[in-house]
This record gives C-alpha cells, structure tokens and sequence, in this order.
C-alpha cells in the first residue's frame, strides 16, 4: 500500500472528526421520497398495526440504525402497533433492543403497544406462511409468550390485518417482500436501506411495487427533521457532507494530474 | 454499556481499522473473533428461536407432526458420512424442487412482468420516457447476434451511455454507504468512549 493511500485515509479521519467535533450545521433538505413514507406512516390509522422486519446485518447498524429507530419513533408517536421480526439471523437481537429502547421512551407496553415475534430462516416460506396464519410461523414471540395470548398478536392474523410492512436491510430481503407478500397477498412494503442498495430498489418504487424507499443516514436525517426530532442521523450528516466534499475534490485533482501526466507524455513521444 | 463493554469494543474497532497501516495480529485477531461469534450466534438465535419452539416443544408436547420436518433435516446431517450421504438427497430434492417451484413464478411476475408493465404504462411523463428509451437502448446492447452498426450500433451506444449513468450513481450511493459507517464507528469512539463529543 502506497503512502499516497495513507494520506487520502487520514485526510478522510480527519474531515469526518473536525465535521463531528464542529458541528457546523450544513443545510440539508428533505428529498419526496422520504416525505413519502412519512406521509405513508401519517395517514395510518392511530391502532393500526405495522410490521418492521429487521432484515439486516449487525455491520449496518450505523447506518440502518437511525433509520429504523426514525420510523418506530414515528409508529409509537401515532400510536400505530408494532410487529417486530427478523429474516436475518443478525438482526434479531438489535431489532428487540431498537424497539425495547424506543417503547420505553414513548411508554408503550409490550404485548399491546409492541411484540417481538423473533427470528426465522428460510425467508420464502416465512413470508408466505405469514399471508396464511402469522400464529403458524410464530407460536412463540421472542420472550416465549403465545403469540395469540398477547393482546396485539391477538388482533393480527395476516397480512389483512397489517397496514404496513418495512423492511430495514442491507441486502435483498426488500426483493423477497415485493416477491412473496406484495405480488401474492397486496400488502404495502416500504423498504428502509442502505444507501449502496438503492439503485437495485428504485426500479420497484417507480413501478410501485415498493410503496416507499428510505434510505441510508441521509434519510434518517430527513426523517429526523420531518419527526422535528433531530437525532443521530442529523448528527452524521455534518460528517458525511465534509467527506463528499473532500472526495469530490480528490476526484478532481486525480483526474487533473492523470490529465496532466497523459499530456506531458504525449509531448514527449512527439 | 459499562466502560469495560465500551473499552472492548472500542479496541476491536480500532483493531480493525488497523488494516489501513497494513495486515497485522490484531485485526487477524479481531477478524477471526467476528467470524467465530457471528457463527455462534446465528446457532444459538436458530436453536432459541426455531429448533426449540418448532420441533423439540411441539414433539414434547405430544404435537408429533413436527417429526417428518425434524427426519428430513436430520437426512441433510448425514451429508459427510459418505455410506449414508445419498439419503441427503431426499431433502435436498425437496428443497431444491420446492423453492424453485414457488420462487420462479414469483420471480417472473415480481422482476420481470410487473417491471416490464411498469415501463411500458408509466410512459405517460418525460421521465417515464426516458425510462423507456433507456430499458430498449440498453437491452440492444446486450443482443450479441447483431453487429453494433448503424441505427443499432446507435441505441447500443446510448444503452452503454445509460448503464454507466447507473454504475457512477451506484458506485456514489455505496462510497456513502461505506462513509456513513466509518462515521458511526468515529461518533463511538469519539463520543461513547473518549466523551469528546458534546450531544
């Protein structure tokens, strides 16, 4: 590894921690699609329920983090149930802990505000099985209880009785929901990513299979400001606009010197 | 988390983005010890979340209905021992002939006629006709069997020039992806461990 290489790692540290030490507040909006999925979320019923499945590795916390803790912050403000699960073995236990620490901020009870049904494998027929009977694939939450003994799980047996389902991931478990229960059973799927999955999922917004696309720490700020509740998305934006920059101008001034490196050449040939 | 959890963590981070200096023990160290926990906990989340309240629970109590699932998995088990490795295939056929039978209708649907659907109908706006433009143009690049001459060789271009508007937007959404995560990784060490930051 060059010394170059060194430099570019140190100089992007280094913007990222004056921009978080700093904090100088840089301007950001908020883009339609997020304000989609705010809207999607505002318009629900107060006793709806919606279903967040925590499709995701513990490598994404950071940035899937603020973005889910956004949308059930926004479920519990409006007083909207929430189904909790994961079809990734990973994010099992952060997806109990992100709801766990959130119910206790807004006071919403387990079993009536919120249940935690746990993790499955074998994503196909767990989506498919939860258009039939949620109690077949899940008998037990994650805490053990029967799940029709919980006052919410008593309420819910399909996707009939789901307003919403968000898929939070990092990979291709939006594909799966569009797939299996948006194509098979019409329930709305909102996809909560990461910034790098974007693009894959953009084409089943615009065809509107997916009802709305949230993505990466940018849209955890937007959903932040939307909610009127800055938190750790807001706080990383700062750091993430500084960091562009600096790439942005490294981009330039590489393709600068390549250009002048060509030219040089080209002079001394002739 | 305790400052002895913070600490730990916090080292194992550092361990980690010690592979910018160069391979060294301590990420080898911290590595392994990812690869080794993400598998055990993935096993004792599927035993606590699946074995036990799917199969071992309802058998115990007298729901014996779970056994044919239970022997179709053991049957996999029996993979490495070579006497017995071909009654494996039973439950593999199963598997195999059971997920291609409900993935490639949903598939077909979800990707490709609902897709195709989606672009035809939505050429009603200007950027519902770039779309279009941009699926055909690109779809000519990949017909092999014709020379890219001509009328042809034009739209193959303009789909080469639409693929990589594609690439660049998805090599920009993952340098940000992969920033977002470095500024998680600074927020702890700087702000959970070291207190630097102010909230």
């Amino acid at each position: 590894m060059g010394t170059p290489r060194r430099w570019i790692f140190a100089l992007v540290g280094l913007a990222a921690v004056a921009a978080l030490v700093l904090k100088p507040g840089l301007p950001a909006s908020v883009t339609q699609d997020t304000r989609s999925v705010y809207d999607l979320i505002e318009s629900l019923d107060s006793g709806a329920v919606v279903m967040i499945s925590f499709d995701h590795e513990a490598s994404s916390l950071p940035e899937v983090g603020p973005l889910g803790a956004a949308i059930v912050d926004h479920c519990f403000r409006r007083g909207i149930g929430i189904i909790g699960l994961a079809l990734f073995s990973e994010g099992t236990a952060a997806g109990y802990e992100l709801l766990g620490r959130r119910a206790s901020v807004f006071g919403r009870s387990y079993g009536s505000g919120w249940i935690y049904l746990g993790f499955r494998p074998q994503y196909t027929s767990a989506i498919l099985g939860m258009g039939e009977n949620i109690g077949d694939v899940f008998n037990l939450d994650y805490e053990g209880h029967a799940v029709t003994a919980t006052a919410l799980g008593s309420r819910v047996h399909s996707y009939n009785d789901i307003a919403l389902v968000v898929s939070v991931a990092d990979g291709s478990m939006p594909t799966y929901w569009v797939e299996y229960a948006q194509a098979r059973y019409q329930v709305k799927i909102v996809a909560a990513l990461t910034s790098v999955m974007v693009t894959s999922y953009l084409p089943y917004y615009e065809s509107k299979q997916l009802a709305g696309i949230v993505a990466g720490l940018r849209g955890a700020a937007e959903y932040e400001q939307l909610l009127g509740h800055p938190a750790a998305g807001c706080r990383g934006m700062d750091a993430q606009s500084a960091i562009h920059a600096l790439i942005a101008i490294l981009i330039i001034a590489g393709n600068v010197q390549g250009w002048r490196i060509r030219r040089s050449r080209g002079h001394g040939e002739a | 988390m305790t400052f002895i959890e913070t600490t730990t963590t916090a080292l194992l981070t550092l361990a980690i983005y010690s592979f910018l200096a160069g391979d060294n023990p301590f990420y080898k160290f911290a590595e392994h010890l990812l690869v080794g926990l993400t598998i055990g906990y993935t096993l004792v989340v599927t035993l606590k979340s699946v074995i036990w309240p799917q199969a071992i629970l309802p058998v115990t109590q007298g729901q014996f209905q779970a056994i044919g699932p239970l022997l179709l998995g053991g049957l996999i088990l029996l993979r490495p021992f070579r006497r017995w490795a071909g009654w494996s295939r039973i439950s593999l056929a199963l598997v195999v002939g059971g997920g291609a039978g409900v993935a490639i209708p949903a598939m077909l649907k979800a990707r490709v006629l609902d897709q195709m659907a989606a672009t035809v109908t939505g050429a009603t706006t200007w950027g519902g006709w770039i779309i279009l433009i941009g699926v055909l143009a690109t779809l000519t690049y990949f017909v092999f069997t014709r020379a890219h001459r001509g009328a042809w060789g034009t739209s193959a271009r303009l789909g080469r020039y639409f693929m990589m508007v594609f690439f660049g937007a998805t090599f920009a959404y993952t340098v940000m992806s992969r920033v977002a995560l470095l500024i998680g990784r600074l927020e702890f060490l700087m702000g959970d461990w070291l207190g630097l930051l102010r909230t």
